[in-house]
């Protein structure tokens, strides 16, 4: 079976699967039932489901996996494992509740803070790198994730406090009570200011439906 | 747990920082209320933004390798002829019972259909529980499996090997933890014996039992009782060689 061939830089990473083939499409993000099948072809072992997939994911999966765990040797075997797990839990993939590009993200991110708490013997995730999320302007990679580029427009709807609020939680592992008592400020205020700004996110995300 | 309570506590859920407590509750409330399930994916796609926002760093190149080929294996999807025939064979015949499994039709593709994968999977996962669950029986007879302190993990081929198989462990804070090896596909140039390692965080490794002989398909098992050691935190599995080489390596996945 031959290798999915990448996309060429500044093109979209449309793929899609024909049969057992998976083919490329020239731009915009994944339809539900490209995602369906991506995902069909993921539980059946297809090589070019999962070389698809890994091309779309794994660099953001690996990403977040460095940011989250801090070493190279962490986020690579958080990769292989949010891969396995993705396996694991295919059957229970519902393109109706979800983006294929979310759900893996979450496995991610669940495997990442998992993997924090059971190592450090905490009860919550390990402050372990710097406690904002990335700055925006970011073009310049190889291949580039139209996720990513969303991702960013998405930002730019957040306040800097705003920005800061969701990294110490996402990226720092804090939670709304420690946050709240780090900062003297109440508790339901800190719960208030989370949902708002992921509310924030989450409509600038609704620019970018998919077709 | 009403709606108005799941959705002051939805937002920490989708960033992934709420107690387990009321994590717990709030996934029993979310399995029947459709309502919050749609907040609660939107806002789960809200906080992936912010992943997806990193700089993007590069995984080293031959990555692509082993997940592909770790997925492929798990998956029992046929990677060459001859080891497709040597894992079909080896996951019959292993020490699972899994003759009823339909196993056969899986490797041979004919059972291709996603449904039909997808619940063989789930069956598959069962079948090695319930196997762990009979061993442990045996060993501590009138002692039931606590479904919560037991987890479960894959094992995979590391580099261009062969076979594959479950780890299973009871980890829990009232009995003496467990731990069992179901190894299948693999071949005698794995040069035996093979030693079953526990590793935890701080590299320290836990001797888990020993493979002197493999069936005629390739398959083992093993279980070791720990009589002292607490088994919370040794998460990763390899199975190595008489040269040190890892045959097969995994995790478990101990917060499930």
């Amino acid at each position: 079976m031959t290798k999915a061939p990448r996309q060429a830089p500044g093109a979209a990473a449309g793929v899609y699967l024909e049969g057992d083939r998976v083919s490329n499409r020239p731009e915009g993000p994944l339809l539900a039932r490209e995602e369906q099948q991506l995902v069909e072809g993921l539980l059946a072992g297809n090589e070019d489901a999962v070389r698809a997939l890994y091309a779309r994911y794994a660099r953001p999966i690996f990403t977040l996996g460095l940011r989250l765990l801090g070493s190279a040797e962490a986020a690579e075997e958080l990769t292989q494992d949010v891969f396995l797990a993705a396996w694991r839990k295919a059957a229970r993939f519902d393109p109706a509740r979800g983006r294929l590009s979310t759900w893996l993200m979450t496995i991610a991110h669940n495997l990442a803070v998992d993997r924090l708490r059971r190592e450090t013997g905490v009860t919550r995730p390990h402050l372990v790198l710097v406690d904002e999320v990335p700055e925006v302007g970011w073009v310049d990679e190889e291949e580039p994730v139209i996720e990513r580029d969303a991702a960013i427009r998405a930002l730019e709807s957040l306040s800097d406090a705003e920005k800061r609020l969701l990294g110490r939680a996402y990226f720092g592992g804090l939670t709304a009570r420690e946050i709240a008592e780090s900062d003297g400020i109440p508790l339901g205020t800190v719960k208030t200011r989370l949902r708002t700004a992921l509310i924030k996110v989450r409509r600038a995300n609704q620019d970018k439906e998919r077709p | 747990m009403t709606c108005l309570e799941v959705r002051e506590l939805l937002p920490e859920m989708s960033i992934g920082v709420l107690p387990e407590p009321e994590r717990e509750r709030l996934g029993r409330h979310l399995q029947w209320c459709a309502g919050c399930r749609k907040e609660a994916g939107d806002l789960d796609q809200a906080a992936a933004t912010l992943a997806f926002a990193l700089p993007p760093a590069a995984p080293p190149a031959d990555l692509e390798e082993r997940v592909v080929a770790g997925v492929r294996r798990t998956a029992g999807a046929p990677v060459t002829r001859r080891r497709a025939r040597t894992v079909a064979a080896g996951l019959v015949a292993a020490a699972i019972a899994f003759a009823s499994l339909g196993w056969g039709a899986v490797m041979a593709g004919r059972a291709d259909r996603f449904a039909v994968r997808a619940e063989q999977a789930e069956r598959q996962q069962a079948a090695a529980i319930e196997q762990f669950r009979r061993i442990y029986a045996n060993v501590i007879p009138g002692r039931d499996l606590p479904d919560n302190e037991t987890h479960i993990g894959q094992l995979t081929p590391v580099a261009a090997g062969t076979g594959g198989g479950f780890v299973l462990q009871l980890v829990s804070p009232t009995v003496l933890d467990f731990s069992m090896v179901i190894v299948n596909g693999l071949h005698e140039s794995d040069r035996l014996p093979l030693r079953v390692q526990l590793l935890n965080r701080d590299g320290s490794v836990l001797r888990a039992g020993q493979i002197t002989g493999l069936n005629a398909n390739g398959g083992a098992d093993v279980y070791h009782q720990f009589k002292t050691q607490d088994l919370a935190g040794f998460t990763r599995v390899r199975v190595v060689d008489d040269q040190g080489q890892v045959v097969l390596a995994g995790t478990v996945d101990q917060s499930a």
